[in-house]
């Protein structure tokens, strides 16, 4: 399954309406409908008062001040003041309402992207870089947050005010209404035309500010490597390379969006002219009067301030559309690890049965082919065999990293896709090849997703700790359980990040424990400790070991010789140390 | 955070103020305000032009011609003006926010590791995304809306003096309720601010996290605790945007009512100068519609405001990236490494606990030593100390002589190697990988491939060398990565050749006949090996047996048979098996 953002659904995007796209955004707001409703008669209260203030002043000076009537200029001072008190709250009311739902639909909006990106699998993070999934979750929803929370009244206000002085100067004098109109329908087409490569380059640089944090998070995480290998300078080439792409693109996108604002200007002043020449023509043909012509370019005003609102607004909606496609990738994206409603239960199958399975990677490679194995419960098997040669992957099909391109896996005689994810986990322990800790103490390592030792105390944890022969390993760490730990730390050693995953395996007593090559980088005397503890699990537990350390593996009731896409039984260790000498590697 | 940061950072009064960022476009910004100046100067044409069509009109002498002429010059000014003055806006804020970056990024790669890891890259990532897009918007909008409403500002009010100057002094009555407010809210904004772009950093890091350890995560199905930590950032940066939202929202009314109340008393007071005749009713109607017109430039400073504050957090925390002093390089030694290295008396602290404690040894050039010990001895710690990646506490380690620190850093890396533990792949094509330093030729390219024993997997590949590698180096297996560090060690052609941990993923077979390819392919390399296989090192020159930052023993391998328990302990629990070691 394609899983690459960069590459996916480029075709599926154009295929969508900006209309239907508007509409699934304001799916995020829903529940706001009421909210949204007051902030808008807020709004036009707003607009209404701050028209009637310069009114109400215009009709004091005329009537009261011109005619020296004090009383009377007070009495509308004071309804002024009424009136301005109105509006400040109207203002108030109107800015944080919609300002608030911005917020709270940026925070949903960053909720579903995470929250789907927990449902997507393995192999979906594998295609995609960690620092452009950052960009689209942190940047590109402000993107969208600040068009809503910023622009979107204003822009339905200013395209409400349009129309209405649109109606307005067509009833006055339909000719030359529709004349002033013209220059706004050629504004018009020349958005619509204009949009589609406005958004493409706002695509494109966002874009390119998502390979820019790709190529931070890269370095940075890989620091150690650029200052051991002298290449400060590569650093700071490849940044500048990314650097100036996003500049290059930023200006790009840029001067296209503020095309709208001189052009929607533009067109204003000409409807004036327009409104001046054909009018005095008019009036020439004694059509017109020249009192109306004044009011009619007062009018025409009226209809193009919004439309120049609307010009700066246009471009930070393409922004903002721009990044909603770069968000809606991820929400589109699917699972194809799906559980099946399989009720079927084959009976005669052992605990783990492997049948004719075979396994491709995305690109192409082919890693299994045809295996067939059975796991009985508590044996121990050891899958031996060169570097390249399938053990990994042969582990995550058993764990259902990935599903298997053909055939199936049975756990406990039912399908192993037919498992819910908890029960799966539950069943399944995987001490994976690289040993990952998320920041917080040991504790908190340890006890990582086990839902059964969350609640309990340090020293309830420590009695189970304590039963599972645990405490031993805990004194590798300066502060036993409080230990901090930071996952881009080096304080501690890889043997040390081992000892934390093998512990939060075995705290969970899987049924099926499988150790990828799970004390690769702890000492042979420190392992024997772990034997001894694996050994404490219960009798009924299946233990598949996968090592390159031939101690590790000797007491395995079974070796499998994994090698070039075969699993195949190596009889005894003596047999399978032959193998590995005498076969060929395939790496 | 780290108590081992000298404590010179209090010394630091000098705040990094933003404006100062602009100085070196000066150019660029006054073009930028000159040619907002002039479109909105031009805009005020159009009315005169319009009038005056009008009044001629009136009086018979109208002309078409000269009327659309006029108005089309006009027109076709105001446009070429606004859109010469946008594009300075997008080059000015666009090169401000590149050359930023630029600034970051190269006061980053002059830093140690310690650097990286005490200032975590979560936090350089805001930095170097959000952080500049506040700066940018600053730039690109503030700063020319501030000017032009400043001068608009000024404008109106020496017109408002000149026509009653005691009106007009009522107005500026409200400058300091205006700027008390803007005092006011600013001040909390800007704690406000910063704790608002911290919580991006954690984000960052949650989402960093979650992604790192997609495979764990969905191993142990616990994507619910992930959740809860996404959910508890990302409420307080929505209830951060709340507070901020809070405190402008009032901002705004505040200024408007107060400019309204402004309009209400010049018209109390103005009407009253009217009544007594004070006061022609064309003045005050043309000191109400002028007053109408400061309305909205204040209303754009307080907007422009928020940006502003915005961008002042930001800008501080690159401000603090930038001004974090560079690692002292004393170094000036350039000189061929022949590879005897001594350590005296050598002691590390991380945090104030002793990581490794008194070591003393002497290698010898071109000899192979290897480091032997428990999980958590010490041993990397010993190789990051021998790569001069980090420092020591106290002792000294020398080079031929010479102390490390005394080398030009650039020609120590260039000599020494260092394979990892941890494989670190980067997203580019395998000979990038491999030949990660532009001191590679093809032919110690070939040579350390082939010693890595990588040439029958590369040649697997379609695109042999050419083959991308996926970001993390997940589409390769665990000895596939090792084994191209090695050959990325190897490439640079080293005098010093540091492995940790090197076999541990890598096939016994393998291991062999890549360690007798080293052997063969660099005969003047010195080799020092961290591991846990006896069997491999028995023949070594040196084993040095650490036990919890301690040295326990030294020595070759039956020497310590003899006189060290601890290593017959590690090697009996290795002997098992030995038989089939070969």
């Amino acid at each position: 399954m394609n899983y690459n953002l960069n590459q996916a659904n480029e075709q599926v995007q154009k295929k969508k309406s900006t209309f239907s796209v508007l509409m699934k955004l304001f799916a995020f707001i829903s529940d706001e409908r009421k909210n949204l409703i007051l902030a808008y008669v807020a709004i036009l209260i707003n607009a209404g008062l701050s028209l009637l203030g310069p009114f109400m002043v215009g009709y004091t000076i005329d009537h009261y001040v011109s005619n020296k009537d004090y009383h009377g200029i007070l009495l509308f001072s004071g309804i002024l003041i009424l009136l301005y008190i109105t509006a400040f709250f109207s203002n108030l009311i109107q800015m944080r309402l919609m300002g608030s739902i911005g917020q709270r639909m940026l925070y949903r909006l960053r909720n579903a992207l995470f929250t789907k990106l927990q449902d997507l699998p393995v192999d979906f993070f594998n295609q995609n870089k960690a620092g452009d999934l950052i960009s689209r979750i942190n940047n590109d929803t402000d993107k969208v947050n600040q068009f809503f929370s910023q622009s979107l009244m204003q822009f339905l206000g200013s395209i409400f005010t349009m129309f209405g002085s649109a109606i307005f100067l067509l009833s006055i004098d339909l000719p030359l209404g529709s004349a002033a109109l013209v220059p706004a329908l050629l504004v018009l087409i020349f958005t619509r035309i204009l949009s589609p490569w406005i958004k493409r380059l706002n695509t494109a640089n966002l874009k390119s500010t998502g390979s820019l944090s790709s190529e931070i998070q890269e370095s940075l995480n890989n620091f150690k490597v650029i200052i051991a290998f002298n290449r400060r300078d590569y650093f700071r080439k490849r940044f500048e390379e990314v650097n100036n792409d996003n500049y290059k693109t930023a200006l790009k996108a840029g001067i296209a969006n503020n095309i709208f604002q001189a052009v929607y200007g533009l067109a204003a002043n000409v409807a004036q002219l327009i409104v001046l020449a054909l009018g005095i023509y008019l009036i020439s043909m004694g059509h017109f009067s020249l009192g109306l012509l004044i009011s009619f370019i007062a009018y025409v005003t009226n209809f193009y301030n919004p439309l120049r609102q609307l010009a700066s607004l246009w471009a930070s909606f393409q922004v903002a559309l721009a990044a909603w496609d770069r968000i809606s990738q991820i929400l589109n994206m699917e699972s194809n690890l799906l559980i099946q409603n399989d009720a079927y239960k084959d009976i005669t199958a052992s605990f783990v049965s492997l049948r004719d399975v075979s396994f491709t990677y995305p690109n192409g490679k082919e890693v299994l082919y045809d295996v067939n194995i059975e796991l009985e419960k508590g044996k121990t098997y050891a899958f031996v065999g060169p570097t390249g040669g399938g053990k990994t992957t042969t582990a995550s099909l058993l764990a259902r990293l990935y599903d298997s391109t053909k055939g199936s896996i049975l756990l406990d005689g039912k399908d192993i896709r037919s498992y819910s994810a908890e029960e799966r986990s539950q069943k399944i322990g995987f001490i994976l090849q690289e040993p990952f800790l998320f920041t917080g103490t040991v504790r908190d390592n340890i006890i990582y997703g086990n839902t059964e030792y969350k609640k309990l105390s340090n020293g309830h944890l420590d009695n189970a700790i304590h039963e599972s022969g645990l405490e031993t390993l805990l004194e590798r760490f300066d502060h036993g359980l409080d230990t901090k730990l930071q996952t881009s730390s080096d304080e501690i050693s890889l043997g040390q990040k081992q000892l934390i995953a093998f512990m939060r395996a075995v705290l969970r007593k899987p049924e099926l424990l499988i150790l990828d090559e799970a004390t690769a980088n702890i000492d042979t005397v420190t392992e024997h400790l772990l034997d001894n503890i694996l050994k404490k699990l219960p009798t009924s537990t299946t233990r598949v070991i996968i090592a390159h350390r031939l101690n590790t593996i000797e007491t395995a009731d079974e070796i499998f010789f994994v090698n070039s896409g075969q699993v195949t039984p190596a009889g005894s260790l003596e047999h399978a140390v032959n193998m590995l000498l005498h076969g060929k590697r395939e790496s | 955070m780290n108590k081992r940061t000298p404590k010179v950072v209090s010394e630091k009064p000098s705040k990094a103020n933003i404006f100062s960022l602009l100085s070196p476009y000066r150019g660029m910004i006054s073009l930028l305000v000159l040619f907002a100046l002039l479109g909105n100067a031009t805009n005020l044409v159009i009315p005169k032009i319009i009038s005056h069509g009008i009044d001629s009109y009136g009086l018979g002498n109208f002309q078409y011609k000269l009327l659309i002429t006029e108005f089309l010059i006009a027109t076709l000014a105001i446009f070429i003006f606004t859109y010469i003055q946008s594009i300075f806006q997008t080059v000015a804020s666009e090169r401000v926010a590149k050359s930023l970056r630029s600034q970051v990024s190269e006061k980053i790669s002059k830093q140690g590791f310690t650097f990286i890891l005490k200032t975590n890259p979560s936090k350089l990532l805001t930095n170097l995304t959000s952080d500049m897009d506040s700066v940018k918007m600053f730039v690109s909008m503030a700063v020319v809306n501030i000017v032009s409403s400043i001068f608009m500002i000024f404008a109106i009010f020496t017109l408002l003096l000149i026509l009653n100057w005691e009106l007009a002094l009522t107005v500026i009555a409200i400058v300091p309720i205006i700027l008390g407010t803007f005092y006011i809210v600013l001040r909390k904004a800007k704690v406000l601010f910063k704790k608002s772009r911290e919580v991006i950093d954690r984000l960052n890091k949650v989402i960093n996290e979650s992604i790192l350890g997609s495979a764990i995560i969905r191993v142990l199905n616990s994507q619910q605790p992930e959740y809860d930590k996404f959910i508890s950032a990302n409420v307080e940066a929505r209830d951060l945007g709340l507070s901020i939202l809070r405190l402008f929202t009032i901002l705004i009314p505040v200024i408007m009512f107060v400019a309204n109340l402004a309009v209400v008393s010049i018209l109390a007071l103005g009407g009253h100068f009217v009544v007594i005749s004070k006061m022609t009713l064309g003045d005050f109607a043309a000191f109400n519609s002028y007053l109408s017109m400061l309305i909205f430039p204040i209303l754009m400073i307080g907007f422009m405001s928020n940006i502003i504050a915005q961008a002042t957090a930001s800008y501080n925390r690159i401000y603090d990236v930038l001004k974090s002093p560079d690692s002292v390089e004393k170094g000036t030694l350039i000189q061929k490494l022949e590879g005897k290295i001594e350590l005296k008396n050598v002691s590390l602290l991380y945090d104030n606990k002793p990581v490794l404690r008194d070591i003393s040894f002497t290698i010898e050039k071109k000899s192979r030593t290897a480091i032997l010990g428990p999980t958590a001895a010490g041993k990397s710690q010993l190789l990051n100390l021998l790569t001069n990646l980090i420092n020591t506490n106290t002792g000294t380690i020398e080079f031929d002589g010479n102390a490390i620190n005394e080398y030009d850093k650039e020609s120590f890396h260039s000599q020494i190697g260092l394979v990892f533990q941890d494989s670190v792949i980067f997203n580019m094509s395998l000979r990038e990988n491999i030949a990660f330093s532009d001191k590679v030729t093809d032919e110690s390219l070939k040579k350390a491939i082939e010693t890595a024993e990588l040439d029958d997997f590369i040649e697997s590949l379609p695109q042999k060398l050419d083959t991308i590698v996926s970001e993390r180096g997940t589409s390769l297996s665990g000895g596939q990565k090792q084994r191209i560090m090695l050959a990325r060690a190897l490439a640079t052609n080293p005098q010093v050749l540091l492995l940790d941990d090197f076999t541990a993923r890598v096939d016994r077979k393998t291991e062999k006949k890549i360690l007798a390819n080293i052997e063969n392919n660099f005969p003047d390399l010195t080799l020092i090996s961290v591991t846990q296989k006896v069997s491999s090192v028995k023949d070594f020159d040196l084993i040095i047996l650490l036990m919890e930052g301690e040295m326990i023993a030294k020595g070759k391998h039956n020497e310590l048979m003899d006189v060290c328990p601890e290593y017959v302990q590690i090697y009996n629990s290795q002997r098992s098996t030995q038989h089939y070691e070969l």
